[in-house]
Protein backbone atom coordinates (compact mmCIF):
# COMPACT_ATOMS: atom_id res chain seq x y z
CA UNK A 1 0.00 0.00 0.00
CA UNK A 2 2.88 2.41 1.17
CA UNK A 3 4.72 1.42 -2.22
CA UNK A 4 1.22 2.25 -4.10
CA UNK A 5 1.46 5.55 -2.27
CA UNK A 6 4.93 6.58 -3.43
CA UNK A 7 4.30 5.10 -7.03
CA UNK A 8 1.59 7.96 -7.19
CA UNK A 9 3.72 10.33 -6.05
CA UNK A 10 6.68 9.64 -8.08
CA UNK A 11 4.06 9.65 -11.15
CA UNK A 12 2.89 12.74 -10.27
CA UNK A 13 5.97 14.89 -9.54
CA UNK A 14 7.18 13.06 -13.28
CA UNK A 15 4.24 13.90 -15.30
CA UNK A 16 4.11 17.48 -13.48
CA UNK A 17 8.15 18.33 -14.39
CA UNK A 18 6.97 16.38 -17.79
CA UNK A 19 4.00 19.29 -18.76
CA UNK A 20 6.27 22.15 -17.35
CA UNK A 21 8.89 20.84 -19.77
CA UNK A 22 6.20 21.24 -22.34
CA UNK A 23 5.20 24.66 -21.44
CA UNK A 24 8.45 25.73 -21.15
CA UNK A 25 8.99 24.38 -24.95
CA UNK A 26 6.51 26.06 -26.10
CA UNK A 27 6.90 29.74 -24.34
CA UNK A 28 10.21 28.90 -25.42
CA UNK A 29 9.43 28.60 -29.19
CA UNK A 30 7.44 31.80 -29.05
CA UNK A 31 9.89 34.00 -27.10
CA UNK A 32 12.87 32.89 -29.45
CA UNK A 33 10.67 32.98 -32.95
CA UNK A 34 9.96 36.33 -32.13
CA UNK A 35 13.02 37.61 -30.58
CA UNK A 36 14.93 36.52 -33.90
CA UNK A 37 12.32 38.28 -36.27
CA UNK A 38 13.14 41.26 -34.09
CA UNK A 39 17.09 40.63 -34.66
CA UNK A 40 16.37 39.87 -38.48
CA UNK A 41 14.37 42.81 -39.03
CA UNK A 42 17.11 45.26 -37.01
CA UNK A 43 19.50 43.50 -39.73
CA UNK A 44 17.48 44.03 -42.43
CA UNK A 45 17.26 47.76 -41.58
CA UNK A 46 20.92 48.48 -41.02
CA UNK A 47 21.12 46.67 -44.63
CA UNK A 48 18.81 48.76 -45.93
CA UNK A 49 20.28 51.70 -44.56
CA UNK A 50 23.61 50.89 -45.88
CA UNK A 51 22.29 50.09 -49.18
CA UNK A 52 20.80 53.51 -49.15
CA UNK A 53 23.82 55.33 -47.66
CA UNK A 54 25.90 53.99 -50.66
CA UNK A 55 23.84 54.99 -53.28
CA UNK A 56 23.33 58.43 -51.95
CA UNK A 57 27.53 58.30 -52.33
CA UNK A 58 27.41 57.40 -55.35
CA UNK A 59 24.67 59.96 -57.05
CA UNK A 60 26.98 62.50 -54.57
CA UNK A 61 29.82 61.35 -55.82
CA UNK A 62 28.40 61.40 -59.85
CA UNK A 63 26.89 65.10 -59.07
CA UNK A 64 30.41 66.41 -57.19
CA UNK A 65 32.02 64.77 -60.79
CA UNK A 66 29.31 66.41 -62.96
CA UNK A 67 30.42 69.40 -61.36
CA UNK A 68 34.16 68.96 -61.68
CA UNK A 69 34.06 68.26 -65.37
CA UNK A 70 31.51 71.62 -65.89
CA UNK A 71 34.14 73.42 -63.85
CA UNK A 72 36.88 72.32 -66.09
CA UNK A 73 34.97 72.53 -69.24
CA UNK A 74 34.07 76.33 -67.83
CA UNK A 75 38.10 77.34 -66.70
CA UNK A 76 39.74 75.63 -69.11
CA UNK A 77 38.56 74.74 -71.94
CA UNK A 78 36.16 77.62 -72.11
CA UNK A 79 38.71 80.06 -71.40
CA UNK A 80 41.04 78.60 -73.99
CA UNK A 81 38.47 78.72 -76.61
CA UNK A 82 37.71 81.95 -76.06
CA UNK A 83 41.24 83.66 -76.14
CA UNK A 84 41.43 81.54 -79.41
CA UNK A 85 38.48 83.56 -80.49
CA UNK A 86 40.28 86.77 -79.84
CA UNK A 87 43.39 85.59 -81.59
CA UNK A 88 41.11 84.60 -84.42
CA UNK A 89 39.48 87.88 -84.61
CA UNK A 90 42.99 89.44 -84.53
CA UNK A 91 44.24 87.58 -87.27
CA UNK A 92 41.33 88.01 -89.35
CA UNK A 93 41.82 91.55 -89.24
CA UNK A 94 45.70 91.43 -90.20
CA UNK A 95 44.55 89.11 -93.09
CA UNK A 96 42.15 91.54 -94.01
CA UNK A 97 44.30 93.88 -94.35
CA UNK A 98 45.68 91.90 -97.11
CA UNK A 99 42.84 91.33 -99.35
CA UNK A 100 43.12 87.53 -100.05
CA UNK A 101 39.75 86.09 -100.18
CA UNK A 102 40.42 82.20 -99.43
CA UNK A 103 42.58 83.04 -96.87
CA UNK A 104 39.72 85.72 -95.47
CA UNK A 105 37.48 82.59 -96.30
CA UNK A 106 39.21 79.97 -94.23
CA UNK A 107 39.48 82.47 -91.38
CA UNK A 108 35.78 82.94 -90.94
CA UNK A 109 34.89 79.29 -90.76
CA UNK A 110 37.38 78.73 -88.17
CA UNK A 111 35.71 81.81 -86.73
CA UNK A 112 32.17 80.13 -86.67
CA UNK A 113 33.71 76.89 -85.78
CA UNK A 114 35.43 77.71 -82.62
CA UNK A 115 32.04 79.90 -81.61
CA UNK A 116 29.77 76.80 -82.43
CA UNK A 117 32.58 75.07 -80.21
CA UNK A 118 31.90 77.70 -77.40
CA UNK A 119 28.59 77.47 -77.57
CA UNK A 120 28.32 73.69 -77.58
CA UNK A 121 30.81 73.71 -74.67
CA UNK A 122 28.27 75.86 -72.65
CA UNK A 123 25.40 73.65 -73.30
CA UNK A 124 27.19 70.63 -71.89
CA UNK A 125 28.22 72.59 -68.76
CA UNK A 126 24.30 73.62 -68.43
CA UNK A 127 23.37 69.92 -69.00
CA UNK A 128 26.06 68.77 -66.48
CA UNK A 129 24.77 70.86 -63.89
CA UNK A 130 21.75 72.19 -63.90
CA UNK A 131 22.08 75.87 -62.10
CA UNK A 132 19.02 77.30 -62.63
CA UNK A 133 17.31 74.60 -60.58
CA UNK A 134 19.59 76.06 -58.01
CA UNK A 135 18.82 79.25 -58.45
CA UNK A 136 15.23 79.48 -59.79
CA UNK A 137 13.44 76.31 -58.97
CA UNK A 138 11.93 72.85 -60.22
CA UNK A 139 9.43 74.87 -62.36
CA UNK A 140 12.01 77.28 -63.95
CA UNK A 141 14.59 74.63 -64.59
CA UNK A 142 11.94 71.93 -66.33
CA UNK A 143 10.72 74.93 -68.68
CA UNK A 144 14.19 75.80 -69.64
CA UNK A 145 15.19 72.17 -70.29
CA UNK A 146 11.91 72.10 -72.23
CA UNK A 147 12.86 75.21 -74.48
CA UNK A 148 16.04 73.63 -75.13
CA UNK A 149 15.10 70.30 -76.44
CA UNK A 150 12.24 71.61 -78.41
CA UNK A 151 15.23 73.66 -79.78
CA UNK A 152 16.73 71.09 -81.27
CA UNK A 153 14.18 68.34 -81.64
CA UNK A 154 11.11 68.05 -83.73
CA UNK A 155 8.65 67.50 -80.83
CA UNK A 156 6.21 68.90 -78.91
CA UNK A 157 6.29 68.99 -75.05
CA UNK A 158 4.05 70.43 -72.65
CA UNK A 159 4.39 70.91 -69.08
CA UNK A 160 2.10 71.98 -66.33
CA UNK A 161 2.12 71.86 -62.58
CA UNK A 162 -0.74 71.96 -60.45
CA UNK A 163 0.04 75.01 -58.33
CA UNK A 164 1.05 77.99 -60.38
CA UNK A 165 3.78 79.15 -57.32
CA UNK A 166 5.62 76.00 -56.64
CA UNK A 167 7.05 75.97 -53.12
CA UNK A 168 10.90 75.47 -52.94
CA UNK A 169 11.78 71.89 -51.85
CA UNK A 170 15.05 70.55 -50.47
CA UNK A 171 17.95 70.32 -52.48
CA UNK A 172 18.11 66.77 -52.54
CA UNK A 173 14.12 66.27 -53.80
CA UNK A 174 14.50 68.83 -56.10
CA UNK A 175 17.41 67.46 -58.24
CA UNK A 176 16.27 63.83 -57.50
CA UNK A 177 13.05 65.13 -59.47
CA UNK A 178 14.63 66.80 -62.71
CA UNK A 179 17.13 64.24 -62.86
CA UNK A 180 14.34 61.62 -63.12
CA UNK A 181 12.44 64.49 -65.47
CA UNK A 182 15.28 64.59 -67.36
CA UNK A 183 15.97 60.32 -67.75
CA UNK A 184 12.20 59.78 -68.43
CA UNK A 185 12.10 62.55 -71.68
CA UNK A 186 16.00 61.28 -73.01
CA UNK A 187 14.38 57.26 -72.78
CA UNK A 188 10.68 58.62 -74.17
CA UNK A 189 12.97 60.80 -77.15
CA UNK A 190 15.51 57.93 -77.38
CA UNK A 191 13.27 54.70 -77.73
CA UNK A 192 9.83 55.57 -77.92
CA UNK A 193 9.89 57.20 -81.26
CA UNK A 194 7.59 59.59 -80.14
CA UNK A 195 6.09 63.21 -81.51
CA UNK A 196 4.75 64.77 -78.48
CA UNK A 197 5.52 63.95 -74.34
CA UNK A 198 3.55 65.87 -71.53
CA UNK A 199 5.28 67.03 -68.18
CA UNK A 200 2.89 67.26 -64.83
CA UNK A 201 3.89 68.10 -61.75
CA UNK A 202 1.73 67.60 -58.75
CA UNK A 203 2.76 68.88 -55.54
CA UNK A 204 0.39 68.43 -52.25
CA UNK A 205 1.39 69.23 -48.79
CA UNK A 206 2.87 65.41 -48.34
CA UNK A 207 3.88 64.20 -51.48
CA UNK A 208 5.25 65.41 -54.89
CA UNK A 209 4.66 63.63 -57.93
CA UNK A 210 6.02 63.65 -61.03
CA UNK A 211 4.40 62.27 -64.13
CA UNK A 212 5.89 62.14 -67.73
CA UNK A 213 3.74 60.71 -70.80
CA UNK A 214 4.24 60.31 -74.28
CA UNK A 215 2.48 59.18 -77.39
CA UNK A 216 5.25 56.87 -78.49
CA UNK A 217 5.60 53.03 -79.18
CA UNK A 218 5.03 52.20 -75.44
CA UNK A 219 6.33 49.77 -73.53
CA UNK A 220 4.90 46.38 -71.18
CA UNK A 221 6.16 47.45 -67.82
CA UNK A 222 5.17 44.17 -66.41
CA UNK A 223 7.75 42.17 -69.16
CA UNK A 224 10.36 44.27 -68.59
CA UNK A 225 10.57 43.80 -64.88
CA UNK A 226 10.23 39.87 -65.69
CA UNK A 227 12.56 39.66 -68.34
CA UNK A 228 14.79 42.13 -65.99
CA UNK A 229 15.26 44.48 -69.04
CA UNK A 230 15.40 47.78 -67.26
CA UNK A 231 18.77 49.38 -68.86
CA UNK A 232 20.58 51.63 -66.55
CA UNK A 233 18.26 54.56 -67.05
CA UNK A 234 15.45 52.39 -65.27
CA UNK A 235 17.90 51.24 -62.69
CA UNK A 236 19.03 54.62 -62.19
CA UNK A 237 15.26 56.49 -61.52
CA UNK A 238 14.39 53.73 -58.81
CA UNK A 239 18.13 54.41 -57.13
CA UNK A 240 17.63 57.84 -57.13
CA UNK A 241 13.72 57.03 -56.04
CA UNK A 242 15.41 54.63 -52.95
CA UNK A 243 17.44 57.28 -51.75
CA UNK A 244 14.51 59.63 -51.07
CA UNK A 245 11.69 56.70 -50.56
CA UNK A 246 10.10 57.49 -53.50
CA UNK A 247 8.23 55.15 -55.93
CA UNK A 248 7.85 55.11 -59.80
CA UNK A 249 5.08 53.27 -61.56
CA UNK A 250 4.81 52.45 -65.23
CA UNK A 251 1.73 52.29 -66.94
CA UNK A 252 0.78 51.54 -70.64
CA UNK A 253 -2.40 54.26 -71.27
CA UNK A 254 -5.09 52.80 -73.65
CA UNK A 255 -4.77 55.25 -76.21
CA UNK A 256 -1.11 54.62 -76.68
CA UNK A 257 2.12 55.47 -75.54
CA UNK A 258 3.94 55.20 -72.15
CA UNK A 259 3.39 57.04 -69.09
CA UNK A 260 5.82 56.84 -65.43
CA UNK A 261 4.68 58.45 -62.34
CA UNK A 262 6.98 59.35 -59.81
CA UNK A 263 6.23 60.08 -56.13
CA UNK A 264 8.44 61.38 -53.50
CA UNK A 265 7.28 62.17 -49.76
CA UNK A 266 7.66 65.56 -49.16
CA UNK A 267 10.87 66.27 -46.71
CA UNK A 268 11.95 69.08 -44.29
CA UNK A 269 13.81 71.83 -46.31
CA UNK A 270 17.54 72.24 -44.38
CA UNK A 271 17.61 74.87 -42.29
CA UNK A 272 21.46 75.57 -43.74
CA UNK A 273 21.27 77.56 -46.92
CA UNK A 274 22.53 74.99 -49.79
CA UNK A 275 25.81 75.39 -51.48
CA UNK A 276 24.94 77.51 -55.00
CA UNK A 277 24.56 74.78 -58.25
CA UNK A 278 27.23 76.82 -59.64
CA UNK A 279 29.27 75.27 -62.29
CA UNK A 280 32.01 77.69 -61.55
CA UNK A 281 32.95 77.06 -58.48
CA UNK A 282 35.41 74.20 -56.99
CA UNK A 283 33.43 72.68 -53.92
CA UNK A 284 32.26 69.43 -53.21
CA UNK A 285 28.48 69.12 -53.43
CA UNK A 286 26.53 67.15 -50.70
CA UNK A 287 23.06 66.60 -51.58
CA UNK B 1 -29.97 3.39 -24.61
CA UNK B 2 -29.50 6.45 -24.21
CA UNK B 3 -30.42 6.28 -20.37
CA UNK B 4 -27.32 4.45 -20.01
CA UNK B 5 -24.95 7.03 -21.94
CA UNK B 6 -26.14 9.35 -19.53
CA UNK B 7 -25.57 7.06 -16.53
CA UNK B 8 -21.85 6.49 -17.16
CA UNK B 9 -21.52 10.21 -18.76
CA UNK B 10 -22.41 11.42 -14.98
CA UNK B 11 -20.32 8.46 -13.47
CA UNK B 12 -17.23 9.11 -15.74
CA UNK B 13 -17.31 12.71 -16.81
CA UNK B 14 -13.60 13.17 -17.17
CA UNK B 15 -13.23 10.13 -19.36
CA UNK B 16 -16.39 11.01 -21.49
CA UNK B 17 -15.62 14.18 -22.01
CA UNK B 18 -12.75 14.52 -24.40
CA UNK B 19 -15.22 11.84 -26.42
CA UNK B 20 -18.06 14.59 -27.31
CA UNK B 21 -14.98 17.16 -27.10
CA UNK B 22 -13.71 15.96 -30.33
CA UNK B 23 -16.64 17.08 -32.51
CA UNK B 24 -15.47 20.32 -32.14
CA UNK B 25 -12.20 20.61 -34.05
CA UNK B 26 -14.30 18.27 -36.39
CA UNK B 27 -16.73 20.73 -36.95
CA UNK B 28 -14.74 23.27 -36.86
CA UNK B 29 -12.71 21.71 -40.02
CA UNK B 30 -15.62 21.23 -41.50
CA UNK B 31 -16.77 25.01 -41.56
CA UNK B 32 -13.48 26.75 -42.09
CA UNK B 33 -12.55 24.40 -45.28
CA UNK B 34 -9.18 23.85 -43.17
CA UNK B 35 -9.35 20.24 -44.77
CA UNK B 36 -8.27 21.95 -47.92
CA UNK B 37 -4.49 21.94 -46.86
CA UNK B 38 -3.19 18.81 -47.11
CA UNK B 39 -2.02 18.41 -42.97
CA UNK B 40 -5.60 19.67 -41.78
CA UNK B 41 -6.44 17.27 -43.94
CA UNK B 42 -5.15 14.38 -42.21
CA UNK B 43 -5.99 15.94 -38.99
CA UNK B 44 -9.58 15.52 -40.08
CA UNK B 45 -9.31 11.79 -40.94
CA UNK B 46 -7.26 11.12 -37.26
CA UNK B 47 -10.45 13.08 -35.50
CA UNK B 48 -13.20 11.73 -37.46
CA UNK B 49 -10.94 7.91 -36.83
CA UNK B 50 -10.31 8.96 -33.30
CA UNK B 51 -14.47 9.86 -32.64
CA UNK B 52 -14.99 6.37 -33.91
CA UNK B 53 -13.50 4.18 -31.79
CA UNK B 54 -13.87 6.86 -28.62
CA UNK B 55 -17.68 6.53 -29.28
CA UNK B 56 -17.32 2.38 -29.53
CA UNK B 57 -14.91 2.42 -26.28
CA UNK B 58 -17.78 4.76 -24.75
CA UNK B 59 -20.63 2.54 -25.91
CA UNK B 60 -19.14 -0.75 -24.18
CA UNK B 61 -17.85 0.99 -21.36
CA UNK B 62 -21.53 2.41 -20.59
CA UNK B 63 -22.04 -1.59 -21.21
CA UNK B 64 -19.23 -2.37 -18.50
CA UNK B 65 -17.87 -4.34 -21.16
CA UNK B 66 -13.55 -4.15 -21.87
CA UNK B 67 -12.77 -1.55 -24.00
CA UNK B 68 -8.96 -1.79 -24.10
CA UNK B 69 -9.09 -3.57 -27.49
CA UNK B 70 -10.10 -0.69 -29.09
CA UNK B 71 -7.44 1.74 -26.98
CA UNK B 72 -4.72 -0.95 -28.30
CA UNK B 73 -5.26 -0.93 -32.06
CA UNK B 74 -6.16 2.54 -31.85
CA UNK B 75 -2.18 3.24 -30.40
CA UNK B 76 -0.54 1.97 -34.07
CA UNK B 77 -3.42 4.17 -36.38
CA UNK B 78 -2.91 7.34 -34.17
CA UNK B 79 0.53 6.79 -34.25
CA UNK B 80 0.45 6.99 -38.16
CA UNK B 81 -1.94 9.61 -38.82
CA UNK B 82 -0.17 12.18 -36.52
CA UNK B 83 3.19 11.41 -37.84
CA UNK B 84 2.11 11.73 -41.19
CA UNK B 85 1.02 15.07 -40.92
CA UNK B 86 4.82 16.02 -39.43
CA UNK B 87 5.84 14.13 -42.42
CA UNK B 88 3.80 16.61 -44.53
CA UNK B 89 5.02 20.03 -42.21
CA UNK B 90 8.89 18.66 -42.15
CA UNK B 91 10.97 19.97 -45.01
CA UNK B 92 14.29 18.45 -44.31
CA UNK B 93 14.09 14.50 -46.45
CA UNK B 94 16.67 13.38 -44.24
CA UNK B 95 14.27 14.10 -41.40
CA UNK B 96 11.41 13.23 -43.71
CA UNK B 97 12.64 9.59 -44.42
CA UNK B 98 13.57 8.59 -40.47
CA UNK B 99 10.13 9.22 -39.94
CA UNK B 100 9.14 7.51 -42.67
CA UNK B 101 11.21 4.53 -41.38
CA UNK B 102 9.44 4.75 -37.72
CA UNK B 103 5.99 4.08 -38.97
CA UNK B 104 6.38 0.31 -40.03
CA UNK B 105 8.66 -0.22 -37.10
CA UNK B 106 6.61 1.19 -34.70
CA UNK B 107 3.60 -0.46 -35.96
CA UNK B 108 5.15 -3.33 -36.18
CA UNK B 109 6.74 -3.27 -32.58
CA UNK B 110 3.03 -2.10 -31.47
CA UNK B 111 1.17 -5.30 -33.31
CA UNK B 112 4.28 -7.23 -31.17
CA UNK B 113 3.33 -5.64 -27.46
CA UNK B 114 -0.35 -6.27 -28.45
CA UNK B 115 0.33 -9.98 -28.76
CA UNK B 116 2.87 -9.84 -26.23
CA UNK B 117 0.49 -8.53 -23.62
CA UNK B 118 -2.50 -10.63 -24.66
CA UNK B 119 -1.37 -13.95 -25.64
CA UNK B 120 -5.43 -15.46 -26.21
CA UNK B 121 -6.59 -11.89 -28.18
CA UNK B 122 -10.12 -14.21 -28.12
CA UNK B 123 -10.71 -13.33 -24.52
CA UNK B 124 -11.64 -9.74 -24.88
CA UNK B 125 -12.99 -9.55 -21.28
CA UNK B 126 -9.25 -10.21 -19.62
CA UNK B 127 -7.50 -8.21 -22.59
CA UNK B 128 -4.51 -5.93 -20.89
CA UNK B 129 -3.32 -2.70 -22.33
CA UNK B 130 0.06 -2.51 -24.08
CA UNK B 131 2.52 -2.51 -21.81
CA UNK B 132 5.15 -0.02 -23.91
CA UNK B 133 3.67 0.90 -27.17
CA UNK B 134 2.15 4.34 -25.78
CA UNK B 135 5.70 4.98 -23.95
CA UNK B 136 7.40 5.05 -26.89
CA UNK B 137 4.46 6.51 -29.29
CA UNK B 138 4.83 9.48 -26.67
CA UNK B 139 8.66 9.65 -27.05
CA UNK B 140 8.39 9.54 -30.92
CA UNK B 141 5.70 11.96 -30.98
CA UNK B 142 7.69 14.47 -28.52
CA UNK B 143 10.77 13.72 -30.79
CA UNK B 144 8.95 14.81 -34.22
CA UNK B 145 7.23 17.66 -32.25
CA UNK B 146 10.57 19.23 -30.84
CA UNK B 147 12.60 18.39 -34.53
CA UNK B 148 9.25 20.88 -36.13
CA UNK B 149 9.71 23.33 -33.17
CA UNK B 150 13.45 23.55 -34.10
CA UNK B 151 13.12 23.70 -37.99
CA UNK B 152 10.55 26.53 -37.07
CA UNK B 153 12.73 28.78 -35.15
CA UNK B 154 15.53 27.92 -37.27
CA UNK B 155 14.39 28.42 -40.97
CA UNK B 156 12.22 31.02 -39.92
CA UNK B 157 9.25 31.13 -42.22
CA UNK B 158 6.69 31.75 -40.28
CA UNK B 159 6.34 35.35 -39.00
CA UNK B 160 3.50 34.86 -36.32
CA UNK B 161 2.93 31.58 -34.50
CA UNK B 162 0.41 32.71 -32.41
CA UNK B 163 -1.78 33.24 -35.73
CA UNK B 164 -0.41 29.83 -37.32
CA UNK B 165 -2.52 26.94 -36.80
CA UNK B 166 -0.62 23.89 -37.02
CA UNK B 167 1.64 25.71 -33.96
CA UNK B 168 -1.06 25.25 -31.81
CA UNK B 169 -1.58 21.27 -32.93
CA UNK B 170 1.33 20.89 -32.23
CA UNK B 171 1.07 22.37 -28.73
CA UNK B 172 -1.89 20.33 -28.12
CA UNK B 173 0.28 17.10 -28.63
CA UNK B 174 3.18 18.12 -27.01
CA UNK B 175 0.87 18.87 -23.97
CA UNK B 176 -1.08 15.61 -24.24
CA UNK B 177 2.26 13.42 -24.84
CA UNK B 178 4.36 14.64 -22.48
CA UNK B 179 1.06 13.71 -19.81
CA UNK B 180 1.20 10.71 -21.27
CA UNK B 181 4.92 9.82 -21.16
CA UNK B 182 5.07 7.95 -17.44
CA UNK B 183 1.54 7.38 -16.42
CA UNK B 184 0.99 5.24 -20.04
CA UNK B 185 3.53 1.91 -18.32
CA UNK B 186 1.28 2.60 -15.34
CA UNK B 187 -2.00 2.42 -17.40
CA UNK B 188 -1.23 -1.10 -18.31
CA UNK B 189 -1.37 -2.29 -14.49
CA UNK B 190 -4.31 0.14 -14.11
CA UNK B 191 -6.44 -0.48 -16.49
CA UNK B 192 -7.11 -4.39 -15.61
CA UNK B 193 -10.35 -6.22 -15.17
CA UNK B 194 -9.19 -7.77 -12.38
CA UNK B 195 -6.51 -7.17 -9.48
CA UNK B 196 -5.87 -4.03 -11.03
CA UNK B 197 -3.37 -1.23 -9.55
CA UNK B 198 -5.25 1.71 -8.31
CA UNK B 199 -3.94 4.94 -9.40
CA UNK B 200 -6.92 7.33 -8.62
CA UNK B 201 -6.88 10.52 -9.79
CA UNK B 202 -3.43 10.01 -11.79
CA UNK B 203 -5.38 7.83 -14.41
CA UNK B 204 -7.67 10.39 -15.15
CA UNK B 205 -4.56 12.88 -16.05
CA UNK B 206 -4.55 12.12 -19.98
CA UNK B 207 -7.93 12.54 -20.27
CA UNK B 208 -7.62 16.42 -18.68
CA UNK B 209 -4.87 16.80 -21.17
CA UNK B 210 -6.76 14.79 -24.12
CA UNK B 211 -9.16 17.80 -23.42
CA UNK B 212 -6.59 20.29 -23.31
CA UNK B 213 -5.35 19.08 -26.08
CA UNK B 214 -8.59 19.10 -28.44
CA UNK B 215 -9.13 22.82 -27.19
CA UNK B 216 -5.77 23.52 -28.59
CA UNK B 217 -6.67 21.61 -31.98
CA UNK B 218 -9.62 24.27 -31.97
CA UNK B 219 -7.58 27.09 -31.45
CA UNK B 220 -5.39 26.62 -34.43
CA UNK B 221 -8.16 25.68 -36.72
CA UNK B 222 -9.99 28.59 -35.53
CA UNK B 223 -7.16 30.62 -37.06
CA UNK B 224 -7.73 29.86 -40.96
CA UNK B 225 -8.94 33.25 -41.85
CA UNK B 226 -11.47 32.62 -44.21
CA UNK B 227 -12.64 29.50 -45.62
CA UNK B 228 -10.45 29.33 -48.92
CA UNK B 229 -7.66 30.25 -46.70
CA UNK B 230 -6.44 27.00 -47.08
CA UNK B 231 -5.78 27.46 -50.84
Amino acid sequence: MQNNEELKLALLIASIAMLMMAFFVISFVMYYQKKRFEEEKKISDIEKNYNRLLLDTALNSEETERRRIAQDLHDDIGTMLSLTKLSLNQLSKMIGTTGDEKEDQIMKKSQSLVEETILHVRRITRDLVPTTLERFGLLEAIEEFIDKLEEDNNLVISFQANTEEFPRQGQKLELTLYRIMQELVNNAIKHASCSRIEISLESTEEMIGLRVTDNGVGFDPEKIKENNLAGLGLLGIESRLAIVNGTVQYEKPLNGGSSAFAQIPVMPIAENKPEPLHPFRRERVNI
Amino acid sequence: MLEIYISYFARQPLASIPVFLTLIPIVLIWKRKAYLDRTFQILAIYLVAKFAIDFIMFDWASQKKNTVVFYNLSVPVRYILTSWMFYNKLEIKRYKNWLLLSVPVFTSFSIWDILNTNPSLSDLHNHKMVLYSTTVESLLMLFWILLYFYNTIRTLKIPNLLTYPFFWVCSGLLLYYSSFLFIAPVLHYDSKWEQWLDMGFLSYVPYIFECVSIVLFSIGISQFPSPRYAK
